[in-house]
C-alpha cells in the first residue's frame, strides 16, 4: 500500500516543478492537482499492492545453452555468442567481450515497480504515469534505450503527447549527423572491413573500453575473402597513448600518440602529408612518422578509418570526423578507402534510424507543435533538462540500469529500466525486460545497414518497453 | 456469398484490362473479402454508392519505387532540407511526417493511398539489409509491399561463378535468398560493377571482367536470368544494367537485350540507359533504338524511370555510377557505401533543370520511350522514385502521356536545343484510360505474379480506386474520390479515413537445404554475422511488423 507520506512526497515534488518552471510554452504554473489528479490517485492507492512476480516457466528452471546469440551491449551487435541460461542467470560461455560478460552478470532480483520510492503494482505505476503524461505541458521522451518495437511505441506515444524526443547518446550521435548533413561521407561496413581492408586506422578509438571485439572478431581472424589483404593487414592508432590497443593478435601496429582534442590538427597534417607533405609542420620526428604513415595509407588497397563519436572530445568531435571524411574522399579520387563509425550503443543506431524513417528526421525532434520540429541542438535532452524547459521526463533505458541525468531530479520522471534501479524520489519506476535477454526483439547495428534479431534467453516475466508504452498510449485520451 | 456485408459501386465506367473491360458501365461489388459477384440476396448490400460519371480502376501498383531500406533512410538523414520544407501539419494525415523526395515512411504510405495506389514494391533490397528494409516497409501504412533482393555483386555469387559452379547451385542460392531476405523477386544492379568498384574499377562494360574474379557482367546476367527461369519465378530478372547515365550506353542496353537471347528479363528505369553520343554535345536520345528492340523482343519488359524537373535525391545500389555522379550533387553532399561483401549504395541529391540540355533531353527520352513502345503490357509507369522524380509526380506524368497538346506546351518550355534533338514533338500518341490502367495496374500485377491485385474480377483483393472523370488528367489522378484497400474505404476525396496494414508479398521457391550448410560455413568463416541470424524469419514480418505475409509459390520450368 502506498502510504500517505510517500504520496505527499511525490505530490510535493511534482507540485514544486509546476511552480518553479515557467515554460517557454506558456506561463501558467501548475499545482499538485494539475500534475496528479487526486481522484484517480486515491482510486489507485486503494488497490492492494501486488508485486510483479516472474512467470513460472519450465525452461527458466533448467540449464539451457543458446548458440549464435546476439549481444545487445554495444553497437557492434556481435551475434556469435554462446550463452548458458540457468534460471534467471545468463552466463556467456564464448565470444562475449569483458563488457558484455559484466552486463549479462548484472541482473537483479528486484522487479517491483515503485511510485515515489514506494513499491507499487505495475497497473498503479502505469496509471500514475498516464496521469503525469496527461497533465504535462511539455514532456520529454528521453533515453530511448529500447529495441525497435519499444522505439516504435515511444514515437507513437511522443507524438500523441506532443513530446520532445532524444536518445541517451544523442550528443555523440549528433556529431556524426552534423558531418553527414554538411558534407556526406564514404563509408563501409564490418564484413567489408574484415575481408577487404589491408590497413585500418583507429582514430581515437579505445577498444579497451568499448567495441572490445573489434579486433578479435573483425581484424585478427586469419580467414578473409581477400587473403592477401589479410596477410599484409596492419593497424595504425592515432589518439591518447593509454587508449592504444594492447592486443592486436599478430597484426603490426603503428601508434602516433596525440591528445583527443588535438586529433583534428593531426588529421589535417596527415591529409597534407597524403597530398605531398609540403605543408606538414611540427617536430621533425613526428613529421617523419606522419610521412611514413601517409606512405602506408597511399600504398594500401583499401584503408579503413574507424572512429567512435562517443569517444572523441565532444567539443570538436565533428572536426575530427570531418577531417577523416575529407581524407577518405581525397583518397577515393584515385584509389579506394572508406570510413567506419562505431557507436549506436543502447539501441542508439536503431533510435536514429527509426526516428529518421518515422519522422523524416534523425534525432532530436519535437512533436510539440503543429508539425514536426527538427532542431538537433535545441532539443538535446541534457540541455532541456538543465534549462527546465520540460516538465516531465519519460526515461527509457532497457539495456542498462542507467538513471536519467541528474537535472531530471527537478521534475517528475517516469523511468523504464531493468530491475534493481533506484530512481529519484519523484519518479514512477517501471521495471522492464532487456531486449535480447528477457524478450525477443530487433536492433540495428552501428553501420546502419545490418540489423539483427534478439532472442529471449530467460523467462523473467518482465514487460517489454513496447508493452508498457502501448498500455500508456491506450489509456491516454484521444 | 450470403453472409457478407457488401458495398456496391454503381454507375461508374470500369477500366479492367485484365478482363478486357474498357470503360464498361457496371456495378462493382466489394466486401472485406475482396471483389464479390452480384449478390443473390440484395439484402446483403449494406451500402450503395452512385459513382456515375466516375472512372473505376483497381488500386495502382508501383513496380519500382525506393520506399524502404538503408539507402532510402540515408537519403532522409542526408537531406533535412527536403523535410523541413515539406512538413505534414497535424490533421493532414493520421500521423505526422515530412519530406517530398525522400518522405518518411508514414507520409509515403498515406500519399500513395491518397493517389489511389495500394501496392508498392521496393526494388533494391540488399540481403544484408533485408531486415531493415522490412522494418521500414512495415511502417509504411496502408499499401501492400514487397521487395526485390539484389544479387550479382556479392562475393559469394562471384566466387562461385568464377569457380564454374553448377547451375543448380545458383538456383538454390537464389531460392534461398528469396526466403532469407523475404523477397518477391531478384534484381541485379550494375552486374559485377558494384563489386568491381571495391577493387577500384571505375567502369565495367558488358564484356569487361571484374579484376578480382575475372567474370563479366554478361556472365552474371545470363547466370541469374537462366536460374530464375528454371525456378519459374513470376517476375523475371529485374535488370539495372551497366553504365547507367553514361552517354552511349544505349549500345550496352541493346547488347544486354541480345545477350538474353530470348530469356525473359525486365529492364528497369531504362530511360537512364538510353543515351547516344550524337550531336555537338555527344549526348543524344537512344529511345527509338531501345523502343524498337523492346517491340521486337517479347521476352523484354521495361519501366521508364521518367525524370521530372526539380529537386530530388538519387539513391541506388550502384555505388560505382553514383560515385561518378557525386560530382554533380546538388546540394553538394553525397554518401557512398561499400556494404557487407554484398553490394553497395550511393545517395546523391540532384536537381533536374528544364534549361539544362542534358536534363531536358532526359525528360524527352523518357517520354519518347513511353510513346514509342507499342505493347503497354510490357512497359510500366515509374519515375524510379525518387531517382527521376518523387512518386507524387505521377498525375503530372499521366497527363503528359494522355494529352498531346499539353505535352507540346511543356516541350516548348524546355531547353530548345534539347527539344530540337528529340523526336518527341513528332509523337502524337495519347494514352487512353485503358492503357493507363494497364501500365499502372494490370501489367505490373501480371509481371509480378500478383493474382489478386491489379484487376477488378471476382476474387481480387478489393483494392479499388474511383476517380471523378476530368479532362485535366493531372487533377483527376491526383485526388481520387474513393480508394478501397481490401474492401475497406481508406480515402474519401483525399482524406484518409482508415489505415489498415498492408500485406508483404514474397515468393517461395524450393531449394536443396545443402545451400544453407554451405552458407553457414561461408558466413562463419568470412562474414560479420551468422547466416541464421541475417535470415529474416516469417514471425519478424508478421509479429514485429504486424504485416500479413502473402506467399507466392514459384513453379519450376522443365529444363
Amino acid at each position: 500500500m502506498i502510504n500517505a507520506r510517500a504520496c505527499a512526497t511525490l505530490n510535493r515534488r511534482l507540485g514544486s516543478v509546476g511552480l518553479a518552471s515557467v515554460l517557454i510554452y506558456g506561463p501558467s504554473p501548475r499545482t499538485l492537482q494539475a500534475w496528479v489528479d487526486n481522484a484517480s490517485c486515491t482510486l489507485f492507492f486503494v488497490f492492494q499492492l501486488a508485486t510483479l512476480k516472474p512467470k513460472p516457466s519450465v525452461s527458466s528452471t533448467i540449464n539451457t545453452h543458446h548458440d549464435d546469440v546476439t549481444c545487445t551491449y554495444c553497437g557492434l551487435l556481435c551475434d556469435d555468442l554462446l550463452v548458458r541460461t540457468d534460471g534467471m542467470t545468463v552466463t556467456p560461455l564464448r565470444n562475449a567481450c569483458a563488457k558484455a560478460t559484466a552486463a549479462y552478470a548484472d541482473s537483479s532480483a528486484r522487479v517491483t515497480a515503485s511510485i515515489a520510492g514506494q513499491p507499487a503494482a505495475l497497473e498503479q505505476a502505469i496509471a500514475i504515469a498516464v496521469n503525469l503524461l496527461r497533465k504535462a505541458r511539455q514532456p520529454l521522451v528521453a533515453g530511448l534505450g529500447a529495441d525497435l518495437a519499444g522505439l516504435r511505441a515511444a514515437f507513437a506515444l511522443a507524438e500523441h503527447c506532443g513530446a520532445i524526443v532524444d536518445h541517451l547518446h544523442g550528443s555523440a550521435l549528433r556529431q556524426n549527423l552534423k558531418v553527414l548533413q554538411s558534407r556526406g561521407w564514404q563509408t563501409t561496413t564490418l564484413s567489408e572491413l574484415r575481408n577487404r581492408a589491408d590497413l585500418v586506422v583507429l582514430v581515437g578509438v579505445n577498444v579497451k573500453v568499448n567495441y572490445q571485439n573489434l579486433i578479435p572478431r573483425f581484424l585478427s581472424p586469419t580467414a578473409a575473402l581477400q587473403a592477401e589483404r589479410r596477410r599484409v593487414r596492419r593497424l595504425i592508432y592515432l589518439g591518447p597513448a593509454k587508449g592504444a590497443p594492447s592486443a592486436c593478435g599478430e597484426l603490426p601496429l603503428d601508434t602516433l600518440p596525440c591528445d583527443t582534442d588535438a586529433l583534428p590538427t593531426l588529421l589535417r597534417a596527415l591529409q597534407s602529408a597524403l597530398a605531398g607533405g609540403a605543408a606538414v609542420s611540427g617536430p621533425a620526428k613526428r613529421r617523419k612518422l606522419l610521412v611514413e604513415l601517409a606512405a602506408k595509407i597511399k600504398a594500401a588497397a583499401y584503408p579503413v578509418f574507424v572512429w567512435a563519436a562517443g569517444q572523441l572530445d565532444p567539443a570538436h568531435a565533428d572536426l575530427t570526423i570531418s577531417a577523416v571524411c575529407d581524407i577518405v574522399a581525397s583518397l577515393n579520387c584515385t584509389q579506394r578507402a572508406a570510413g567506419l563509425n562505431l557507436g549506436g550503443d543502447d539501441g542508439g543506431q536503431t533510435a536514429v534510424s527509426a526516428a529518421t524513417w518515422l519522422t523524416g528526421f534523425p534525432l532530436s525532434v519535437s512533436y510539440a507543435g503543429n508539425t514536426l520540429d527538427y532542431a538537433p541542438e535545441r532539443w538535446s535532452a541534457d540541455a532541456l533538462l538543465q534549462d527546465q524547459t520540460v516538465d516531465l521526463c519519460l526515461w527509457i533505458s532497457a539495456f542498462s540500469p542507467r538513471l536519467p541525468p541528474g537535472a531530471a531530479n527537478a521534475i517528475p520522471t517516469i523511468v523504464l529500466g531493468p530491475p534493481g534501479m533506484t530512481p529519484a524520489k519523484n519518479s514512477v519506476y517501471i521495471p522492464v525486460g532487456t531486449p535480447g535477454v528477457d524478450h525477443a526483439g530487433q536492433l540495428i547495428r552501428t553501420d546502419a545497414v545490418v540489423s539483427l534479431p534478439l532472442r529471449q534467453l530467460r523467462h523473467s516475466g518482465l514487460p517489454t518497453v513496447a508493452d508498457v508504452l502501448e498500455r500508456m498510449l491506450k489509456a491516454l485520451p484521444t | 456469398m450470403t453472409a457478407k456485408v457488401i458495398t456496391e459501386l454503381r454507375g461508374g465506367r470500369v477500366y479492367d484490362p485484365a478482363h478486357d473491360e474498357d470503360g464498361v458501365i457496371r456495378t462493382v461489388y466489394l466486401s472485406r473479402d475482396g471483389i464479390a459477384a452480384a449478390p443473390s440476396d440484395p439484402a446483403t448490400i449494406k451500402e450503395s454508392i452512385d459513382i456515375s460519371g466516375c472512372v473505376v480502376m483497381a488500386g495502382g501498383i508501383d513496380i519500382h519505387t525506393h520506399i524502404g531500406g538503408g539507402k532510402v533512410n540515408i537519403a532522409r538523414m542526408l537531406l533535412p532540407e527536403d523535410h523541413v520544407a515539406n512538413l505534414i501539419v497535424r490533421g493532414e494525415h493520421p500521423r505526422l511526417g515530412s519530406g517530398r523526395a525522400a518522405p518518411s515512411t508514414l507520409t509515403t504510405g498515406y500519399r500513395y493511398a491518397q493517389m489511389g495506389y495500394t501496392a508498392c514494391f521496393e526494388p533494391a533490397m540488399l540481403p544484408a539489409n533485408a531486415r531493415h528494409a522490412h522494418m521500414e516497409m512495415a511502417d509504411t501504412p496502408i499499401v501492400d509491399k514487397g521487395a526485390y533482393a539484389l544479387l550479382g555483386n556479392d562475393d559469394f555469387f562471384l566466387r562461385r561463378l568464377a569457380a564454374g559452379a553448377d547451375p543448380k547451385e545458383f538456383q538454390d542460392y537464389i531460392a534461398y535468398t528469396l526466403r532469407a531476405a523475404q523477397a518477391l523477386a531478384i534484381k541485379v544492379v550494375n552486374p559485377g560493377g558494384i563489386n568491381a568498384f571495391k577493387f577500384n574499377q571505375r567502369k565495367l562494360d558488358l564484356d569487361e571482367p571484374n579484376t578480382a574474379y575475372g567474370v563479366t557482367p554478361r556472365q552474371i546476367v545470363r547466370t541469374l536470368a537462366e536460374a530464375i527461369h528454371a525456378l519459374g519465378l513470376a517476375h523475371p530478372l529485374h535488370i539495372h544494367g551497366c553504365n547507367l547515365g553514361v552517354a552511349g550506353n544505349v549500345e550496352t542496353t541493346l547488347a544486354t537485350i541480345r545477350a538474353l537471347d530470348g530469356l525473359r528479363a525486365h529492364f528497369t528505369h531504362i530511360q537512364f540507359h538510353s543515351y547516344g553520343t550524337e550531336g555537338d554535345r555527344k549526348f543524344s536520345s537512344g529511345a527509338q533504338a531501345v523502343a524498337e528492340a523492346v517491340n521486337a523482343n517479347p521476352n523484354i519488359s521495361i519501366d521508364v524511370g521518367q525524370i521530372m524537373f526539380g529537386q530530388t535525391v538519387t539513391e541506388s545500389g550502384d555505388s560505382m555510377r553514383q560515385y561518378a555522379g557525386s560530382a554533380f550533387a546538388s546540394p553538394k553532399k553525397s554518401v557512398i557505401m561499400d556494404i557487407e561483401c554484398d553490394a553497395g549504395c550511393g545517395v546523391v541529391p540532384f536537381k533536374y533543370k528544364d534549361k539544362s540540355f542534358v536534363n531536358a533531353l532526359q525528360w524527352a527520352i523518357g517520354l519518347e520511350l513511353f510513346l514509342s513502345t507499342r505493347d503497354p503490357w510490357r512497359i510500366f509507369l515509374t519515375t524510379d522514385h525518387p531517382n527521376g522524380a518523387p512518386f507524387t509526380s505521377y498525375p503530372h506524368l499521366i497527363r503528359l502521356l494522355m494529352d498531346a497538346s499539353f505535352r507540346r506546351d511543356m516541350l516548348a518550355t524546355i531547353a530548345p536545343d534539347a527539344a530540337a534533338a528529340s523526336h518527341l514533338g513528332s509523337l502524337d500518341r495519347e494514352y487512353s484510360l485503358y492503357e493507363i490502367a494497364i501500365v499502372t495496374r494490370a501489367a505490373p500485377a501480371r509481371s509480378l505474379g500478383l493474382k489478386n491485385l491489379g484487376h477488378l474480377g471476382v476474387g481480387a483483393r478489393g483494392d479499388v480506386t474511383v476517380y471523378v472523370d476530368n479532362p485535366n488528367r493531372e487533377r483527376m489522378f491526383a485526388t481520387p474520390r474513393l480508394v478501397y484497400k481490401a474492401g475497406e474505404l481508406i480515402v474519401r476525396d483525399g482524406e484518409i479515413v482508415a489505415t489498415p496494414r498492408g500485406a508483404t508479398h514474397v515468393t517461395r521457391a524450393e531449394y536443396d537445404s545443402a545451400i544453407e550448410k554451405t552458407l553457414d560455413a561461408y558466413f562463419a568463416t568470412y562474414m560479420s554475422v551468422r547466416r541464421r541470424n541475417i535470415a529474416v524469419a516469417d514471425t519478424e514480418i508478421e509479429d514485429f511488423g504486424h504485416s500479413p505475409l502473402i506467399q507466392h509459390q514459384a513453379r519450376r520450368n522443365a529444363p
